[in-house]
């Protein structure tokens, strides 16, 4: 399982064919590798984990793993809004470890070939880690932030987040 | 160096097994040796083990580890037939010999066998197979093809198998010189002679041969667990069952309720049984950790020159690995401390009027839920007075705080990391450092201290820890809403109290318990819980203990008592302060789980 994930590498093989699940956040429409996804969930009830940074909405009970939960909308600067029927959490893989992100919507799976993503420019919304940004899909109609969740939590954050 | 590269990984597998488990019998049974020392089946017995590792060593080619066994055998095989008498002398070099074995061994576990200095040992062992050593009777040693030829051949055939010749020629000259059987020129020169090498016993090779790796299980207990599952899945096949004929409607509600009653209840019976049996497999005896003291306490006490009297009480006693793992290290520095601050030396003990013998008892025992390991010795006491003084002068209290503490409060002193009363470091203690040890561990196994002591007549060290880490017993706690969970083995009373009589002591709200001063704290402020309209002046506070403190936690209320399995929260909460885990409540949600210990250090 471990090894089905890292074999593929969005940046080396530009021809390769990728498979991305795209999702909603404010408008914007972000892109995440679909191998990293494990499942994709409606909103349960989320226990409140105190002391944390206020993005982390609290922990769940996913089949009897405790999860972590991230608002995607609070750790990118965005406006809060309120859940609703669309509200869906992205449960990821995030080295060997599970955590779910909480995102507006989740639309589709799109197929891109690698050779379609392009650096991100340099100056990109504000509230938004350059570091997890993986690049830029821009396909005809649509504009596609490829995201690296991974590299989410900087150094300092992890251990600010371990080491409180 | 011979083949690591053993063809046959299994056979080497077998032989570290085999050799690790024979090794940590020994100590013990050398140890009974040296005390009953006309047991005849216990010498037979510590002869076969190290005779099987040499023969396994050899067979596999470990021709260090063949050299050093070989050798100790010979000096038992003299013991057992009484050519020789077991004095603290050959044990001393028996066990160093024992101890360079177990390196060698966890060389090979390791996979890197390195050379390694065995001569110092093997030279010391020499002398005791020379027919002049110290023998029972002078009469008994009559090993004849030896007497009459005095010289070289002598000399050549007694240590034959020894791989250097210079260092074995040189460690005989005395019986060259002076010709038949003068057993003190030998004795004293030759460890003279043989080089003073590095301990080898150093480091940590012999205590990691223990291998937690694998479980052994009684086939009993495996058969009870089969039994358990099948009838499990019996359980579950009725449970679908129930499901089918509910949704086709077949039955009346009067009827379901009555049959999924019963299946609750079966459930419940089986799974618990389960876990227990699952449990016991887990469980093993502390023995494990026990039988390495008899060997730290004879060493400590010849290093120390103190006669002491070890008993070990309860070692059948069983708990958890996860625990039996982590109480190791407490033990050595708390009998460390007794042998060396507590016990005193058989001059001082007669002065006071006390045996020459010291007593040192472990005991071990189970009280409900928990182990209570007692370590307890007869010697001087804790002298408060000194404690205090101590304290005073590296500047950790004052004067005045010190004439207010009670003797309780002055035993807590001795646990901050830093604090010695010995004036200087010793190899043994003095640092400051074990019982900061012991009570970090402690702490992380959710335990409990208690220091009992009389000046003049001994002190007593109580260790009370929980069985199990995996599934504990909870009290569930509501706050302004949310529920968490507090540990029950730290918790240890919980009451009904008016908020108007909460005092404020230097910004710390406190509440006046019987004789003592709670500190308390509120769960509401420490975890930023939103407050709720409907509070009233009632609330609840459970008294914690972590290690030695105590505190109050306030609480909305108590919801019960519950069973729950320990989950973690993973890597990117793994550190929230106050907070040890989660859990998985019955209605699907999770509640968090206090830890008690970090909570006295929010208090502090």
């Amino acid at each position: 399982m471990q090894n089905a994930l890292v074999a593929i590498k969005t940046d080396d093989n530009h021809d390769e064919l990728i498979q991305l699940v795209s999702f909603n956040l404010d408008q914007e429409e972000y892109g995440v590798d679909v191998l990293k996804v494990r499942e994709i969930i409606r909103m349960p009830i989320v226990t409140r984990v105190p002391n944390t940074p206020d993005y982390v909405e609290g922990v769940i009970n996913l089949r009897g793993k405790v999860v972590p939960i991230i608002c995607m909308r609070k750790k990118f600067g965005l406006i809060e809004a309120g859940n609703d029927k669309q509200t869906r959490i992205m449960v990821m893989d995030m080295g060997g470890e599970l955590m779910g992100f909480i995102v507006d919507a989740v639309s589709e799976v799109i197929r891109i070939s690698g050779s379609e993503i392009q650096p991100s420019p340099a100056m990109v919304a504000g509230g938004i880690d350059q570091e997890c940004i993986a690049g830029v899909i821009n396909q005809s109609e649509r504009l596609l932030v490829l995201l690296n969740l991974e590299k989410m939590f900087s150094r300092d954050e992890k251990n600010l987040f371990t080491g409180m | 160096m011979p083949p690591i590269d053993c063809e046959d990984q299994e056979l080497l597998d077998g032989f570290l097994a085999e050799t690790t488990e024979l090794l940590e019998k020994l100590d013990d049974d050398l140890i009974t040796l040296e005390k009953s020392s006309d047991d005849t089946e216990l010498m037979n017995r510590i002869f076969r083990s190290i005779h099987t590792i040499k023969g396994a060593s050899s067979f596999l080619g470990f021709d260090l580890l063949v050299k050093v066994a070989h050798k100790t055998e010979d000096v038992l095989n003299r013991l057992r037939k009484g050519e020789l008498v077991v004095n603290p002398e050959i044990m001393d070099v028996i066990l160093e010999a024992t101890d360079l074995v177990k390196l060698l061994v966890s060389d090979i576990k390791a996979g890197d066998i390195q050379e390694r200095e065995t001569d110092g040992t093997i030279n010391k062992l020499l002398p005791f197979l020379l027919d002049t050593a110290t023998a029972a009777k002078p009469e008994a040693i009559q090993p004849l093809p030896a007497a009459p030829t005095v010289t070289t051949p002598d000399t050549e055939s007694a240590p034959s198998p020894l791989e250097t010749p210079s260092q074995s020629a040189d460690s005989i000259p005395n019986p060259v010189a002076a010709p038949v059987p003068v057993p003190k020129p030998t004795a004293d020169v030759v460890p003279k002679k043989a080089p003073v090498p590095p301990k080898p016993v150093e480091g940590k090779g012999g205590d990691d041969l223990s291998d937690n790796s694998t479980v052994r299980v009684d086939v009993k207990r495996l058969d009870d667990l089969m039994n358990q599952v099948g009838e499990l899945v019996l359980e579950r096949n009725r449970m679908i069952q129930i499901n089918q004929d509910l949704q086709q409607n077949d039955v009346n509600r009067a009827d379901f309720n009555e049959e999924f009653g019963k299946l609750t209840k079966r459930m419940s019976f089986v799974t618990s049984e389960l876990q227990m049996q699952v449990l016991k497999m887990r469980m093993i005896p502390v023995e494990k950790v026990f039988k390495k003291f008899p060997r730290i306490v004879r060493s400590m006490s010849r290093d120390l020159g103190k006669e002491v009297d070890l008993q070990i009480v309860g070692e059948e006693t069983e708990l958890d690995r996860s625990v039996v793992d982590e109480i190791g290290d407490p033990l050595i520095h708390l009998i460390r401390n007794a042998m060396d601050h507590g016990l005193e030396t058989p001059d001082e003990r007669l002065a006071a009027g006390k045996s020459r013998n010291g007593t040192l008892v472990l005991a071990a025992i189970h009280e409900g839920n928990q182990i209570i390991i007692n370590i307890k010795d007869d010697g001087r006491g804790i002298d408060t007075e000194r404690v205090g003084r101590k304290a005073i002068e590296k500047g950790l209290i004052t004067e005045e705080q010190f004439t207010a503490m009670s003797q309780r409060e002055v035993f807590d002193l001795l646990f901050l990391p830093g604090f010695s009363t010995k004036e200087k470091a010793t190899d043994l203690s003095g640092r400051g450092v074990g019982m900061d040890v012991v009570k970090t561990n402690i702490k992380k196994l959710n335990g409990l201290i208690e220091i009992k002591s009389t000046k003049g007549l001994g002190s007593e060290f109580i260790l009370r820890l929980p069985l199990t880490l995996a599934i504990i017993q909870s009290l569930l706690v509501e706050v302004m809403g949310e529920i968490y969970s507090i540990p029950l083995s730290s918790v240890l009373e919980t009451l009904r109290v008016d908020q108007r009589k909460f005092h404020l002591i230097g910004g710390q709200e406190v509440l006046k318990l019987r004789d003592i001063v709670l500190p308390l704290i509120r769960l509401q402020k420490v975890f930023n819980v939103q407050q709720r309209d409907d509070a009233d002046d009632f609330c609840y506070v459970v008294v914690v203990g972590a290690a030695e403190k105590r505190m109050g936690l306030v609480v909305t209320r108590l919801v019960g008592q519950q069973e729950v399995a320990i989950k973690s929260l993973g890597n990117y909460l793994a550190n929230i302060p106050g907070i040890a885990g989660s859990t998985i409540l019955g209605d699907g949600r999770v509640a968090l789980i206090i830890d008690p210990v970090a909570m006295t250090e929010v208090c502090e």
